[in-house]
């Protein structure tokens, strides 16, 4: 099964020498070509960026009078700018135990009362840290962004389910957006919208909007025909079908979109911030600058507990199945860790309580004539509690979070920076010296270095090409050869082939020390459900916060250069290797697994004979999963001293300097692009 | 559908279904037209790769009468019944319903019909599981614009009349398999349509639910009289439910009548092996097994049964008595006799 790949690129006598053939070939060529032509030519650079810049500056000069954006962008930039404030406006104006009490009550309405207690502490800390303001501000963003997010998507996501046609056209357009690493989206829309916070809102719009496009779709496409069908024999509209049936019944998945929308939104906070969103990411960003490494870790916090509420939250609402309806409502049960003699007066309670929370509304719809009103008393009650957190602010005039309530982490942090700078940075054992320092310097020394001078000076640059275009045809046959060679050579092409060949030797390295990490765990785990349980918090932990806060912790122990880059590349790719690790050695059938065992196989025999390889397309996935979220980490890397592509990206943003940063974000895109489609075709070739 | 109620055979069809033909497949209409009569649907898979689901089917349904259509899995039924809503569109053929062709009405028009004149009741109960009862028998009403008061009062009534008076503000979910049907049942005749297209409807249901469900089928419609076409794969279903039954197989009719017609004269093998072990005393009549009187035999004074009396009906009357026993038509006049030897050989089937 894993030997034989279902559909052989290459005629068999050739598949098996063939690959040694092209390795020989390529070292042949790599000895023979002159040392001082190992870089691509310079001169056949497209020099794509004069004319770039030309053209914004063009652009810029003359807005007013070009009708696109005069009638279009403009007007779209205004509305979204008025529509922001607004959101900011408004948040800020509430006063903060309002804020609190509304994170407390979707808590409790959505998720209980460990959510309410989540909910309605969460804004407290970020008020303690004094990050009151920058909170609500990110907030608002994600308000904005998220709603536009979901006004595009939820139509476009109706479309892609009515019609295979619209769907076909979509689908590679989604694969792309979320293939291409997030940076790239900010370059052209810095060119239409300008610097500020607008294009900000944008870029998040453009990142976070497939999920819900996809969700939409999929939901709508799934739900049961039976139903479909009554309501078509009944004579509905389609406009009535999608109404009435779909999207109701549709609806776990489009809130699971808006969940995973928010999210992939909140990941965007810290690159938004570059190009001049406000908010709790340019408060990370400039203490990351400044390395005042107590406050980007405070903001990094709040981003953090903010992403943690907003993901519980939409989670909740993506658990309102209205398909189960009925289940739920049947009698509370106690919970377990009640004693059972308690059991009826705790149910006794709960009816009390029950009866108490319908009364509202039951007085509501009697006062009203209008009876339907009895089944919204979760919203009546909302309403009720938020005008008793209005009085109560009329009455004592609450306000914005008070001043003098402070509790700062960043002191005992810097404290403990400096502590490890002293102590951990640097251990003589002996002869031997150890810490962060000296293992920062073995990577850099002995892994970083000799790569990339492989790359860039030993390695001819043709050799490079034909060897990426060698790969793509033994994972993926002659396309995928073209492809890869295409996407390499045209990274020459765009004069980026020293960043770029600096960029890949830190990616491989990242790699080999991810792999090295998460596929071990990733069998540990599959053999152990003690390791799996403790793993699977930690997990979704990393996966959760967003990239950028990797990089405080790091600093901290490893200063600037391309080691943190590199170490919070691999903690943020972690996670999906070992899950789909596990997740692959779980899945082999049970009888595989029985059979090795009647046959008298030991553990470590059946683990390597037989689950391994049976998990191996799995396992492949997951390493296809981690370099793009390595690449994605690519120009994060690049602002703490990563040099090379990300490095030039961020220069092109930051300075606005557009010709040289949509140069560097079209060579991450065609790396991007390459090896995903390596990756992705080698662990399909596996799945034969 | 009660016994013996069966329409005039010449009211004008209530459902017509003339030449319909359906398949499936990437190019169906090509395939019918150079279709020959001799190949079978085996064949033209085989050559083809398009399946036949309903094969040449024409029948009429008279007003009020319930026209069962029974077949084993495969055999078209369900396909026969979605082209008569048009949730399937026939390959070729005509749909007349009150001499009104379905295939050539627009969207609009068939909307119409759809909403005014059909409703139907499906296999998995097709329930709507984030609408509470109520809303799920108003569901036709609602999307035909009725007001929401009045259609939650006539959903109201149909809840009752199928005797789920009290569930109206629970879900599907909460519902056992036969009360859902019972709302299926109560959200198709919500409509008041004159047609009930009812598609293998207790065929996901418990033997005993399923009896249960027959017998309020059949109590419903003794006072409704419905025009109803019934799904069922189950050929005692069709026999207590049926006025006249269809049976189909591959996508063909093989033979069409009364049960008692079925019974007494299945058309080719294939249909007896269903009769075989049907309750021959609850389908056949008196009137099918009795003898002429011989000359001179004096009625008076005998006991009788009606023509139409089933001879399980019969059979007390027939064991008590040693004699012949009478059977009078309608009218009261003597129209043959049976005795003993002659209920008993056909009950056994002799």
């Amino acid at each position: 099964m894993t030997t034989r790949p279902l559909a052989r690129p290459w005629p068999a006598p050739l598949q098996r020498y063939a690959p040694w053939a092209v390795v020989a070939g390529l070292f042949a060529l790599a000895a023979v070509w002159p040392a001082d032509a190992a870089q691509f030519p310079a001169a056949w650079n497209l020099g794509l960026r004069a004319p770039i810049d030309e053209f914004q500056s063009a652009v810029i000069a003359n807005r007013e009078t070009i009708p696109v954006f005069q009638y279009f962008f403009d007007p779209l930039s205004d509305l979204i700018d008025v529509g922001l404030r607004w959101a900011e406006d408004f948040l800020l104006a509430t006063p903060w135990i309002g804020v609190v009490g509304t994170g407390a009550l979707l808590g409790y309405l959505l998720g209980g009362t460990r959510l309410a207690l989540l909910g309605g502490l969460s804004p407290v800390i970020t008020g303690l840290f004094g990050l009151w303001e920058p909170t609500l501000q990110t907030l608002a963003l994600m308000i904005v962004a998220v709603g536009l997010a979901v006004l595009i998507g939820l139509p476009l996501g109706v479309l892609a389910a009515a019609s295979d046609r619209v769907d076909r056209a979509l689908r590679p357009v989604l694969d792309g957006m979320q293939t291409m690493p997030t940076f790239v989206y900010l370059i052209p829309v810095l060119l239409v919208f300008g610097i500020a916070r607008v294009p900000a809102v944008v870029a998040t719009l453009i990142y976070a909007v497939p999920p819900m496009i996809r969700l939409t779709s999929l939901g709508l496409r799934e739900v049961s025909p039976p139903a479909l069908e009554a309501a078509r024999a009944f004579g509905s509209t389609r406009w009535q079908l999608l109404v009435k049936v779909q999207l109701p019944l549709a609806l776990p998945a489009i809130m699971a979109g808006v969940n995973q929308t928010i999210m992939m939104a909140l990941s965007m906070i810290v690159i938004a911030a570059l190009i001049g969103a406000g908010g709790l990411g340019r408060e990370v960003l400039v203490s990351l600058q400044r390395l005042q490494v107590g406050k980007a870790l405070e903001a990094g916090l709040a981003i953090v507990l903010l992403a943690i509420v907003l993901d519980r939250l939409s989670e909740g609402l993506s658990r309102i199945d209205l398909t189960d309806l009925g289940r739920a409502l049947l009698a509370p049960a106690a919970p377990r860790w009640l004693p059972a003699r308690w059991e009826p007066a705790w149910l006794a309670a709960a009816r009390v309580l029950r009866r108490a929370a319908a009364m509202p509304a039951q007085w509501l719809a009697a006062l009203t004539r209008r009876p339907e009103i009895e089944r919204y008393a979760g919203l009546v009650n909302l309403g009720l509690a938020v005008l008793a957190l209005v009085l109560v602010d009329l009455l004592f005039n609450v306000g914005t979070f008070p001043e003098s309530w402070r509790w700062y982490l960043r002191q005992p942090t810097d404290a403990l920076v400096l502590w490890l700078r002293d102590n951990v940075f640097e251990i003589q054992l002996g002869a031997l010296t150890v810490g962060t320092g000296p293992l920062s310097d073995f990577v850099t020394l002995y892994l970083l270095n000799p790569l990339r001078s492989l790359f860039t000076t030993f390695l001819p640059w043709p050799v490079v090409v034909l060897g990426a275009a060698a790969l793509g045809g033994w994972a993926g046959g002659g396309r995928l050869a073209l492809l890869a060679g295409a996407g390499v050579f045209a990274i020459g092409l765009l004069g980026m082939w020293p960043f770029a060949m600096d960029t890949l030797s830190q990616i491989l390295v990242t790699m080999l020390i991810t792999c090295l990490i998460a596929l071990p765990l990733g069998v540990w785990s599959s053999q152990n459900n003690a390791v799996r349980d403790f793993l699977r918090p930690v997990l979704d932990f990393l996966q959760t916060i967003p990239s950028f806060v990797f990089l405080v912790p790091v600093i901290m122990l490893f200063n600037i250069g391309r080691v943190p880059g590199l170490i919070a590349a691999v903690l943020y790719a972690i996670a999906p290797g070992v899950k789909l690790t596990d997740l692959g050695i779980r899945g082999v059938a049970g009888e595989a697994v029985e059979a090795a065992h009647a046959f008298g196989a030991t553990r470590a025999q059946t683990l390597a004979g037989v689950q391994v390889p049976m998990a191996l397309a799995s396992i492949l996935l997951g390493v296809n999963q981690m370099i793009m979220m390595v690449l994605a980490m690519v120009v994060i890397a690049g602002m703490v001293g990563g040099a090379g592509l990300g490095l030039e990206a961020v220069n092109g943003l930051v300075r606005s300097e557009t010709g040289r940063g949509l140069e560097a974000g079209l060579a991450i895109v065609l790396l991007a692009v390459t090896m995903d489609r390596i990756t992705q075709a080698w662990a399909a070739r596996r799945q034969g | 559908m009660t016994p013996g109620h069966t329409a005039n055979a010449s009211t004008p069809a209530k459902i017509a279904g003339r030449d319909i033909w359906k398949i499936f497949g990437r190019t169906p209409e090509r395939v019918l037209e150079r279709l020959t009569p001799e190949q079978t649907s085996a064949q033209i898979l085989e050559q083809t790769g398009h399946m036949v689901a309903v094969r040449q089917v024409s029948f009429d349904v008279r007003a009020g009468e319930t026209f069962v259509v029974m077949g084993l899995s495969g055999s078209g039924k369900s396909t026969l019944v979605r082209c008569l809503c048009r949730l399937t569109d026939p390959t070729r053929g005509a749909v007349l319903i009150d001499g009104q062709d379905l295939l050539q009405l627009a969207e609009a028009e068939l909307r119409a019909v759809r909403r005014h004149k059909l409703a139907m009741v499906f296999q998995n109960f097709g329930l709507f599981p984030h609408r509470r009862v109520i809303d799920n028998v108003a569901y036709g009403l609602e999307v035909r614009g009725v007001k929401r008061a009045e259609r939650l009062e006539r959903a109201r009534q149909m809840i009752e009349l199928v005797g789920l008076r009290g569930w109206d503000q629970h879900f599907p979910k909460q519902l056992s398999g036969g009360m859902q049907q019972r709302v299926g049942l109560a959200r198709a005749l919500a409509v008041d349509p004159e047609i009930v297209l009812f598609d293998e409807p207790f065929s996901a249901l418990d033997p005993l639910i399923r009896r249960e469900m027959q017998d309020e089928l059949l109590r419903l419609q003794a006072t409704m009289h419905k025009t109803s076409v019934f799904i069922t794969h189950d050929f005692a279903e069709a026999l207590k439910l049926g006025d006249r039954v269809a049976i189909m197989r591959n996508g063909q009719f093989v033979q069409v009548g009364t049960p008692e017609e079925l019974v007494l004269n299945p058309a080719n093998d294939y249909v007896a092996a269903f009769t075989k072990d049907a309750p021959r005393g609850k389908v056949v009549s008196a009137a099918a097994i009795m003898t002429p009187c011989p000359p001179g035999f004096d009625p008076d004074g005998q006991p009788a049964v009606r023509a139409d009396a089933r001879l399980e009906d019969c059979l007390a009357l027939v064991a008590a008595h040693d004699g012949p026993v009478c059977v009078r038509d309608e009218a009261g006049a003597l129209a043959g006799l049976v005795d003993r030897l002659s209920v008993m050989k056909a009950l056994i089937a002799a």
